[in-house]
């Protein structure tokens, strides 16, 4: 075989071993027996019916749009503005400061569990509820918001708004005529990749979370009873869903920024 | 200087960066309707002059005058300037026609028919007319530098401000955009200052030059004048091409004597001599075209000098020699045009070069 051929084989494999895990959830969402097993006995939406039932799991995604879209809010902000002083302006220290926003994108999740739990309940004495959740979703998430958004900022020529000050617009309509217009595509796309960080997040919603869980953690609830588990698959499949149509929504807005400035792509994350 | 009003006075004007030192007291004036430029090399200080006056850099000392009046914590969009960027700076998301009319915005008591019809009227000052719909991205560079002209020209700015605009281009379409840029300017009156390195480009264009060095004006002077009678020895060799000797001059009865190595002495008169040194060891200048090499069975009136061709370039039209005269130890450049009859000569050959006291000058 040549070697064109191996690294073929080893690519075909590599996406197996990505993916089958993945798609073992619709299978059996769909499967018509509570049993998780092989071979499958049949087609049903019954567990799909089932899940209109819940009411804690209604409860628990309620909760979980509320943090993920407060999340989304908060690290996109909270985004904009690092970026906008990370490819604007210099200032002592810098790259140390930069690399020290950008760091919770590679601390262990358990770790920020901890120390925020440690943080919020030992030290401020708060209790634990959606807020103390989206405090630390928004933590982990701004990293990844900041990311996109320096892409968005960094192709936006720092010329475009002074031509439109030259022009007779003031600081602020030039923000809203020129700026706004040519990086929101960009604020869309980190708002939706935050908002689904949010949503599936289970180790740090599982340390904050109060009495009220969030959907991954309501989900890992359910594992204690095995009647419920096609159930779960069927969640999962919408989650699944839900979470590949936000990224491919937020990648096209990405894409559509750059476009838009007539730039190449220097890369994202999908 | 004409007798026409200064629209800009700049006066004892000094920017800092920190420790760095941009402008080091500039002072100069600037007449209304002048095609004026800003010429040196990067890091000269040009452009920080040329975004002092657009109100980009609060200047550190000194006045700048705008008009007559005090430009001080002036922001740039309440000044009569419009700038045309280097990077162009069109709006990519907006319309050709969107990108002319911006300016338009806070016009009050203009019609939208009003509005129409000045970028129509823009658009055709620049060539671009049935551009208007257009999206801005999809221009080519030289359609970019006509739109970000249209959008400045149709505000009607007292001055207006062009950063390095041509860099970008070919040099074809540079060409074509320097003749371009002189007629518009010729066509509105309105005060151009155009800030560029090219000293070719500097010459074509403009009415007076500014040349700049490490943050100071180094000579502010016609095209014409610069080029045969710069200042400093600075100004010469950043302007075109000039051949140095060592040499020195002696003022006496009968008036100057100039002595050059490899030329033999020569009378001048004092206006070919740049700076109040001393007399002794200066260097003499003389441009390429301004010697000539005499072909076998040629006369001339002019001094001769003998010599050995080191090497030559031919370029077509004109053939650039570089020719040692006897008892110099760097060769002279020398540029001939290819007249019919002229034969090309080879390296090693011996030759005679003509050259005429008036064309030298002394930097003392």
């Amino acid at each position: 075989m040549r070697r064109s051929g191996w690294l073929g084989l080893y690519a075909v494999a590599y996406l197996i071993f990505l993916y089958a895990p993945i798609i073992i959830l619709p299978l059996f969402a769909f499967n018509d027996s509570a049993v998780i097993a092989f071979p499958l006995s049949g087609f049903t939406l019954n567990w799909f019916r089932e899940l209109t039932g819940i009411e804690a799991m209604h409860a628990a995604l309620r909760n979980s749009l509320f943090i993920a879209v407060m999340t989304a809010l908060f690290s996109t902000l909270l985004g904009i503005a690092a970026a906008r002083a990370a490819t604007r302006y210099n200032f002592p220290l810098k790259a140390g400061i930069m690399g020290l926003i950008m760091l919770p994108l590679v601390l262990p999740e358990i770790i920020v569990a901890v120390s925020l739990l440690v943080v919020a309940v030992q030290i401020f004495g708060m209790p634990l509820s959606a807020w103390t959740v989206i405090a630390a979703h928004t933590l982990i998430c701004t990293p990844f918001c900041i990311a996109i958004l320096n892409t968005a900022f960094q192709n936006l020529d720092p010329a475009l708004e002074e031509a439109a000050v030259d022009l007779g617009e003031t600081p602020q309509s030039t923000f809203r005529l020129i700026t706004l217009p040519l990086v929101i595509p960009g604020i869309i796309s980190s708002l939706l990749i935050s908002f689904t960080i949010s949503l599936d997040e289970f180790i740090i919603a599982f340390f904050l979370t109060g009495n009220e869980p969030t959907l991954p953690v309501y989900i890992w609830g359910l594992f204690r009873f095995p009647a419920r588990i096609p159930v779960v698959m069927a969640l999962g499949t919408i989650l699944v869903a839900v979470s590949i149509i936000l990224l491919a929504i937020a990648e096209y807005y990405r894409r559509r920024g750059l476009a838009r400035a007539g730039q190449k792509d220097t890369g994202g994350f999908l | 200087m004409t007798d026409r009003n200064a629209i800009i006075d700049l006066r004892d004007v000094h920017k800092h960066y920190g420790e760095f030192h941009a402008l080091k007291g500039i002072s100069m004036e600037i007449a209304e309707g002048e095609f004026f430029s800003l010429l040196g090399p990067s890091g000269c200080g040009k452009t920080t002059l040329l975004r002092s006056i657009a109100g980009f850099e609060d200047i550190s000392s000194g006045a700048l005058m705008l008009d007559g009046a005090d430009m001080a914590g002036v922001p740039p969009n309440k000044r009569p300037t419009n700038m045309v960027f280097q990077s162009y700076a069109i709006f990519p998301h907006l319309t050709v026609g969107e990108n002319v009319a911006f300016g338009l915005r806070r016009k009050t008591g203009l019609s939208k028919s009003d509005k129409a019809r000045m970028v129509d009227e823009a658009l055709e000052m620049v060539g671009l007319v049935g551009y208007g719909a257009r999206a801005a991205h999809a221009l080519s560079g030289g359609q970019r530098q006509r739109v970000a002209l249209a959008r400045a020209l149709i505000l009607k700015p007292r001055v207006l401000l062009l950063d390095e605009p041509l860099s970008a281009l070919d040099k074809k379409l540079r060409e074509q955009m320097q003749s371009e840029l002189r007629r518009l300017q010729r066509q509105v009156g309105i005060t151009f200052i155009l800030v560029t390195h090219d000293q070719e480009e500097a010459l074509i264009m403009s009415d007076r030059i500014a040349v700049m060095f490490e943050g100071r004006i180094a000579q502010l002077a016609s095209p014409q004048d610069l080029y045969l009678r710069p200042k400093s020895r600075d100004v010469a060799e950043f302007i075109g091409v000039m051949n140095f000797f060592e040499g020195g001059f002696q003022t006496g009865a009968a008036g100057i004597e100039m002595t050059a190595q490899g030329l033999g002495a020569a009378r001048i008169t004092g206006d070919q001599i740049m700076g109040s040194g001393s007399g002794t060891s200066c260097a003499v200048g003389i441009r390429p075209e301004s010697l000539s090499i005499l072909f076998e069975g040629e006369t001339t009136s002019e001094r001769i000098a003998e010599g050995v061709v080191d090497d030559l370039a031919y370029y077509g039209d004109m053939t650039y020699y570089e020719v040692r005269l006897d008892g110099m130890d760097h060769p002279l450049t020398i540029s001939m045009k290819n007249r019919a009859g002229r034969p090309v000569l080879e390296r090693g050959v011996r030759t005679r070069v003509a050259w005429d006291p008036r064309s030298l000058v002394v930097f003392s």
